[in-house]
């Protein structure tokens, strides 16, 4: 009796042991690689820009983003109301965008803008580096891009000096930004990034400063599979001796706040928006945002993008 | 006493032997590729890391894919797959668990070429469903080579493609599955 239950325990064992099942096998297998090899967290943003700011994520390579930003004019406030249509009839910005994919990681970006502060006719050149990539098992635990631009103006100069468009020499045209934009996608839902961001403008009137840091915050909030919540907003720290100075101009400077629908088509990349800021190129809007939400001076704007892409399928 | 050492030998020399015997062929490299094909646009995509293992005794056959592994040509493509229609952060692997049915066919210690067919589970984006693939396995040189070629459509593991798109992406996609084993080492 013995023996039989003591073979029976053994066979047992043996059929436990042999349990060791394809599947779990497989399962630590898999394990195994995606603990040597992470999954990279994809689409942390639809688009290489939310509303006003740019995102952490670049053009894959060889393909374009052609996009167009347009912001209205004010809705209320002294410019909007009825006699604008709200806005409609006045536009404040537009930009047209065309940006490459170098490799999955650089991205080289041209655009033209109208602009919207004393400087025009804006001719853009900008690079995009993915310098980190958040990963799904947290090893990495955000994703680091980083962005900068040249600007250029190609206005005719004004005969007055110290105005801000009047150029002595080309590079007084010039102006650049540089950004870190830090982000992570904490589930499938929300998105969140933080850009510490500076900007510098060759020639500015006496009272204006050169340089000018700021940080910016942008959001997205999936609401269905194809439509997202998206904020933007930055902090801009301009030195007191100068908010002081344009003060006594009549001019106040207000911080960027964009807030917008975002929707993704097959192809396409879209969002409706609402922002206090006039202007679509960094160079701009960080430093030189004198409208205010408060005061009816903000507009609604949209931005297009298509991604088109020169690989062909076999 | 005596006899029962001996039977307990006897037995763990034959759960022994029985576990050499009980060859599992292995792969982390294998294949799967699929294709869906529209007036407006061809989709394909490959997977080169594929997790596989059978077991040559009991005819069990197990897959593990994970569901990012896909490359597509189109960056955007590998995008929409992944977030809109499998929704890989919610379901990361796609699984075929499936014993081969005429198990007696195949001989794995001689070369040869067998085909198969392989009934069992398939899970893709979270929905199970009995699958019969027929298979082609192959005994060359001490290697096993398994393929399958089979049709899954979306419908059945609801994978929904909305209207706006539906011209782009066809209602049923072509897989084919091409692994090479060697002998499992645990």
């Amino acid at each position: 009796m013995r023996i039989v239950c003591l073979l029976a325990a053994l066979l047992l064992v043996q059929k436990i042991y042999s349990q060791d099942s394809l599947d779990n096998i497989l399962d630590k297998e898999v394990s195994a690689q995606q603990a040597l090899k992470p999954a990279k967290v994809f689409a942390t943003f639809k688009g290489t820009h939310l509303i006003n700011s740019r995102t952490n994520e670049t053009i894959k390579k060889n393909e374009i983003d052609f996009r167009v930003s347009h912001r209205f004019g004010d809705i209320a406030g002294e410019y909007g109301g009825e006699n604008s249509f709200f806005g409609l009839e006045n536009s404040t910005d537009i930009k047209i965008s065309f940006d490459y994919g170098i490799t999955n990681r650089l991205t080289a970006g041209i655009s033209r803008a109208k602009g919207a502060t004393a400087i025009r006719q804006l001719y853009e050149g900008s690079l995009k580096y993915k310098l980190l990539e958040q990963t799904a098992n947290n090893k990495m635990p955000v994703s680091v891009t980083a962005f900068t631009n040249a600007v250029v103006s190609s206005m005719a100069s004004n005969t007055k000096a110290n105005t801000p468009d009047h150029f002595d020499q080309f590079s007084d045209r010039m102006s650049y930004t540089g950004q870190l934009i830090i982000a992570r996608k904490f589930s499938d839902r929300f998105s969140l990034m933080l850009i510490p961001t500076f900007v510098h403008t060759n020639y500015v009137i006496a009272s204006d400063q050169n340089d000018v840091w700021a940080v910016g915050v942008g959001g997205r909030l999936k609401i269905t599979k194809r439509m997202s919540l998206i904020v933007d907003y930055y902090k801009t720290f301009r030195g007191s001796n100068s908010i002081a100075q344009f003060k006594t101009k009549g001019l106040k400077f207000y911080n960027p706040l964009g807030i917008g629908l975002e929707f993704e088509t097959g192809g396409h990349v879209f969002d409706f928006n609402f922002t206090n800021s006039t202007a679509l190129l960094e160079n701009q809007f960080i430093p030189y945002t004198t409208t205010s939400w408060l005061s009816g001076q903000f507009r609604w704007g949209f931005n297009i993008s298509r991604i088109f892409s020169f690989k062909k399928n076999k | 006493m005596k006899k029962l050492i001996v039977m307990s030998a006897a037995v763990l020399l034959y759960s022994s032997l029985f576990a050499q015997d009980n060859k599992k062929w292995f792969t982390r490299t294998g294949q799967i590729s699929f294709f869906s094909k529209t007036t407006a646009e061809n989709i394909d995509a490959k997977n080169n890391e594929v997790f596989s293992l059978i077991d040559a005794e009991k005819g069990e056959v197990a897959f593990q894919v994970l569901v990012t592994g896909f490359k597509f040509t189109k960056a955007l493509m590998e995008e929409h797959f992944n977030e809109n229609y499998l929704e890989s952060t919610k379901f990361p692997k796609a699984v075929f668990k499936g014993t081969i049915a005429d198990l007696s066919k195949v001989n794995f210690a001689n070369d040869g070429s067998y085909l198969v067919d392989i009934i069992g589970d398939l899970t893709i984006h979270g929905v199970t469903n009995q699958v019969k693939l027929p298979a082609t396995i192959i005994v060359k040189n001490g290697k096993v080579n398994a393929e399958t070629k089979f049709t899954v459509k979306l419908d059945d593991y609801k994978i929904k493609v909305p209207n706006l798109v539906a011209n782009q992406i066809s209602e049923t996609v072509d897989v084919a599955v091409n692994c090479n084993y060697d002998p499992y080492k645990s």
